[in-house]
């Protein structure tokens, strides 16, 4: 293990991860990103890119390997695991927001519980959160009621909700209907802007173009290539990237 | 032709006007007397049969009596109020069981979902009554506890081990994704039991968790073997004092629906009012 740098916000050192049944879904994977950095991970499915993103919070467990989140190492301790939880927001891909809540006691629920902020701070937060995200008129309505577009602003306002320091992504464009994607990858690009630290799991080139620092390339666990957004699409080295590219372009 | 549903069902109604029948309430409510008229005849059959004289004036007293000028409750009204007591207490008790039962087997602790288990296959696996008798002649002695604490522990060391199991089904028919979120936003297991997964799991599970409870309300019937004066043992009195045989057990049994109907309907309420939109 490395000595952990001050300007390193995750460090990921050597992390595999084998499900029960044999499957090796993340195999020996290093990668180190800075405060403000915005990480797209791209890669064919089963390639491990969600595994990886899943053990960065601690809801995968890697079982060798070592991952450091803002100088907190992840380990079986419950205690580090909550301490990193707090610091990392997560966006699901099919959005995971609380059927039985409204919008704003979705993104109240982690001030109140964690922070243990009393209502009217927790609302007043929320408030602003779901300004930003362009839906605080919607506060009152329930998930259900929300179009994809809508729910996917609202889980981006709940994961922000305790202010993390980085954003994990999980291909949040995935589910939603072409006409929303953008509403989605908007809001993303105003966090990038505003000096997020990202890591994002998915297939759009346009956002990786626009906003990402570098992009990673994995295939069967592990990088294949990584390199600056325009690099990689132009001209990618390996045989394997190319073929990827080929197909979702 | 048209294809359309409704034009469909419209020619069909024209050409089989008779057909209507069956789906008006009208024919329900036939359904329902005539039920009533052939169990009324079968019932009047068979007594006859056995020479059963009825005498319904001689049981309002075992109901009400005016005592002094004031309503008093007869035997029977007072084993319902014990028949009540003792259900609300076991239910309380098998509510908290059962969830403590499912919540142990979903855990990480070994020891915890073994403990479970044997218990689960235990109680699932052995008649009430041969529990209430344990309890009362073997187990409650040892542990000091009296006729009715013994009876409470039966029943809701039974209806619990069900009602875990209703809990357990609950929880895991939630989507994964609902602890992952609840986890990635820092909330502790308890927050997300709390807040999370078992506000959405009771709504799934109030129409079996119902059907127990009127289970458990019946089954307390069962502790009138261990000499609680509850509404089945008051009727086995009286029908032995009286030999109003027919005359009590009928209206025992109509008590008895009249606690667990309104159960139903309020908890058909709840589920309504509930009712998370998907």
């Amino acid at each position: 293990m490395s000595e952990i740098h001050e300007d390193y916000i995750i460090e990921i050192e050597n992390v595999s991860k084998t499900f029960t049944g044999g499957v090796e879904a993340v195999r020996g994977f290093s990668a180190k990103i800075r405060r403000q950095e915005v990480v797209v991970i791209m890669g064919p499915s089963g390639s491990g890119k969600s595994t990886l993103l899943r053990c960065i919070n601690g809801l995968e467990t890697a079982e060798s390997g070592a991952i450091v989140v803002d100088g907190i190492r992840l380990d079986g301790d419950k205690r580090r695991r909550l301490e990193i939880r707090k610091e990392v927001g997560m966006v699901f891909q099919s959005f995971n927001l609380f059927p039985h809540l409204t919008v704003l006691e979705n993104v109240n629920l982690a001030q109140r519980r964690v922070r243990k902020k009393n209502k009217a701070s927790a609302t007043e937060r929320s408030l602003e959160l779901l300004q930003m995200v362009g839906i605080a008129d919607k506060a009152n309505s329930y998930p259900a009621q929300l179009s994809g577009g809508q729910q996917q602003r609202v889980a981006i306002a709940r994961a922000l909700a305790l202010a993390p320091k980085v954003m994990l992504f999980d291909e949040p464009t995935s589910a939603l209907d072409p006409e929303m994607i953008n509403e989605v990858l908007d809001v993303m690009k105003k966090l990038a802007r505003s000096g997020m630290t990202m890591v994002v799991v998915t297939h759009e080139m346009g956002f990786a173009r626009e906003v990402s620092d570098w992009v990673i390339f994995m295939d069967d666990g592990q990088i294949v290539e990584t390199g600056a957004p325009e690099s990689i699409f132009a001209r990618p080295q390996e045989e394997r990237t190319r073929r990827f590219l080929n197909q979702i372009l | 032709m048209k294809t359309d549903g409704v034009s469909t069902a419209d020619s069909f109604h024209r050409a089989k006007p008779w057909r209507f029948l069956f789906r008006s309430p009208g024919k329900d409510v036939a359904q329902f007397i005539l039920l009533i008229v052939v169990g009324g005849w079968l019932i009047s059959l068979s007594t006859a049969r056995l020479g059963y004289y009825w005498q319904w004036y001689r049981l309002p007293r075992y109901l009400f009596r005016i005592e002094a000028g004031r309503l008093v409750a007869g035997d029977l009204i007072k084993g319902l109020f014990f028949t009540l007591r003792i259900s609300g207490v076991s239910l309380a008790l098998a509510l908290t069981i059962g969830l403590a039962t499912a919540l142990l087997r979903l855990s990480d602790s070994f020891m915890g979902r073994l403990l479970t288990r044997v218990y689960l296959e235990v109680i699932r696996n052995t008649p009430l009554l041969v529990q209430v008798y344990l309890l009362y002649f073997v187990i409650g002695p040892i542990l000091g506890l009296g006729r009715f604490a013994s009876a409470v522990m039966a029943l809701s060391l039974f209806e619990g081990a069900y009602m875990s199991e209703i809990f357990r089904a609950g929880i895991v028919s939630l989507h994964k994704g609902q602890w992952e979120a609840a986890y990635s936003l820092g909330l502790s297991r308890f927050d997300t039991y709390r807040d999370v997964i078992l506000p959405q799991a009771i709504r799934r599970i109030l129409p079996p968790l119902t059907g127990e409870v009127i289970s458990l309300i019946k089954n307390t019937s069962l502790v009138s073997l261990v000499s609680l004066s509850d509404l089945a043992l008051q009727a086995r009195v009286i029908a032995a004092d009286t030999f109003l045989t027919f005359e009590v057990w009928f209206v025992t049994a109509a008590i008895y629906l009249a606690l667990t109907i309104p159960l139903s309907i309020v908890v058909y309420g709840m589920e309504k009012r509930f009712k998370v939109l998907t």
